[in-house]
């Protein structure tokens, strides 16, 4: 469990910005801070992996104070267990991937987690080639495949996945949540793309001027709407076509295509692209048996 | 979709599912299946606000009221417009709830002879009713 509660007077483009979170992770959760620029997402990150100080407050991440103010604690960023994976890779363009790998090990730390890393994310192709002939999605792969190599308690990601299309985005998505899943790591990402947010996240805080405004279930937060269907799921609308009095809506979800009839008042604030919660009631599916 | 506003009635629990009536006027109450309750939702408290949401597609039109059927909710209106299309239809019904939208075959409505400034029953069944906030 991570408790954070920092204050810090910042200077940003609007003048002065007072930086005051409050918040409780559970060990094994992937939380979103979600906000305008300059509303204190990436410092908050920067003050948990100790590249910024706190003016107060406190850090304590399973039960080991990584800040208190009050007592004059700090450690400093190399002794906090952090894996952090920027918008930019910044990896070493002189090194082969394993090697960018192998310089992120703890001295007498066992090299096993390399390759199994290799394997997870699937770098084995990609290991002996050096970041510059990858693609921006490889490299972003490499870049979290090297945070992860120590084993984090906590990993950051600051908007990683931003420069990259939409289907290199979903891919790396996918190894995020593997690799989340797979180290129990508890992770808090950046992200601005709401689709991504509830697709990954467990919790999403909103900041404001430096404060947590709103906090909650990502789908609750964005659809602002308590549905009673519980046949519920987000998906991004891919076409929308006419078709006498109805119209055909064709909606992605996850890697399902599902088709929906609906009517002109509900598209007429749709377009292609957009994201849209797909309901009905719980009586209207059917459930089939699959041959296996 | 269907949106209208009322106030909720009463609510009869049994395990994880709720019938929900809702008063959407002095003559009109509505019922609902819901697989909530008021443990897992704040908004299913009697007298609380609430919005009944039903597709377009799941409006069934009679032409005279139909007591001897298995549909709890029935709405009389009067035919507004109709939109005739090759296989399927859309007309909207001035009710005193507000105006009801249903699509249905062609072939249906050809066979109950609607028209505009006719009288019907809007029929929906109570699985077909989402509640919201």
């Amino acid at each position: 469990m991570i408790t954070i509660d920092i204050h810090k007077t910042l200077q940003n483009s609007n003048g002065t910005m007072s930086l005051a979170i409050q918040l409780t992770i559970e060990k094994g959760q992937l939380i979103t801070l979600y906000g305008p620029s300059g509303s204190g997402k990436t410092s908050t990150l920067r003050i948990l992996a100790g590249l910024m100080s706190p003016d107060t407050g406190h850090i304590l991440v399973n039960d080991k104070k990584w800040i208190d103010t009050d007592k004059n604690i700090k450690l400093s960023p190399q002794q906090r267990k952090i894996g952090y994976v920027f918008q930019d890779y910044a990896l070493f363009p002189n090194m082969t991937v394993r090697k960018n790998l192998e310089f992120a090990l703890e001295k007498g730390q066992d090299k096993s987690i390399i390759e199994e890393l290799i394997d997870i994310i699937a770098l084995k192709k990609l290991q002996h080639k050096k970041p510059t002939t990858l693609s921006g999605g490889q490299q972003q792969r490499v870049a979290l495949a090297r945070a992860l190599v120590r084993t984090p308690d906590i990993l950051l990601l600051d908007e990683p996945l931003s420069a990259l299309d939409v289907t290199m985005r979903s891919k790396l998505q996918d190894y995020i949540t593997k690799v989340h899943k797979r180290y129990n790591l508890t992770t808090i990402l950046v992200s601005h793309d709401i689709g991504e947010i509830i697709k990954m996240s467990d919790k999403i805080y909103c900041l404001e001027d430096g404060k947590i405004v709103r906090q909650g279930n990502p789908i609750h937060i964005f659809t602002n709407n308590q549905l009673s269907g519980k046949f519920q799921f987000t998906g991004k609308i891919i076409t929308i076509k006419k078709e006498g009095v109805v119209y055909l809506v064709t909606v992605l979800i996850g890697n399902n295509v599902v088709k929906v009839i609906a009517q002109e008042s509900e598209i007429a604030a749709l377009k292609t692209g957009d994201l849209v919660v797909v309901a009905s009631k719980a009586f209207n599916p059917v459930l089939m048996p699959i041959q296996t | 979709m269907n949106i209208f506003s009322g106030h909720i009635a009463t609510i009869q629990v049994n395990e994880s599912l709720s019938l929900v009536s809702i008063q959407m006027n002095e003559h009109i109450t509505l019922q609902t299946i819901v697989v909530e309750t008021p443990a897992t939702v704040s908004y299913l408290q009697k007298e609380n606000p609430i919005r009944v949401l039903f597709k377009e597609t799941e409006v069934i039109i009679a032409k005279i009221a139909t007591p001897q059927i298995s549909i709890l909710n029935s709405i009389e209106g009067t035919i507004n417009t109709i939109e005739k299309g090759i296989l399927l239809s859309k007309i909207t019904i001035d009710t005193s709830i507000g105006v009801i939208v249903s699509i249905l075959t062609t072939q249906a409505m050809d066979k109950l002879e609607l028209a505009a400034q006719q009288k019907v029953v809007a029929l929906i069944k109570s699985n077909e009713i989402m509640v919201a906030e």
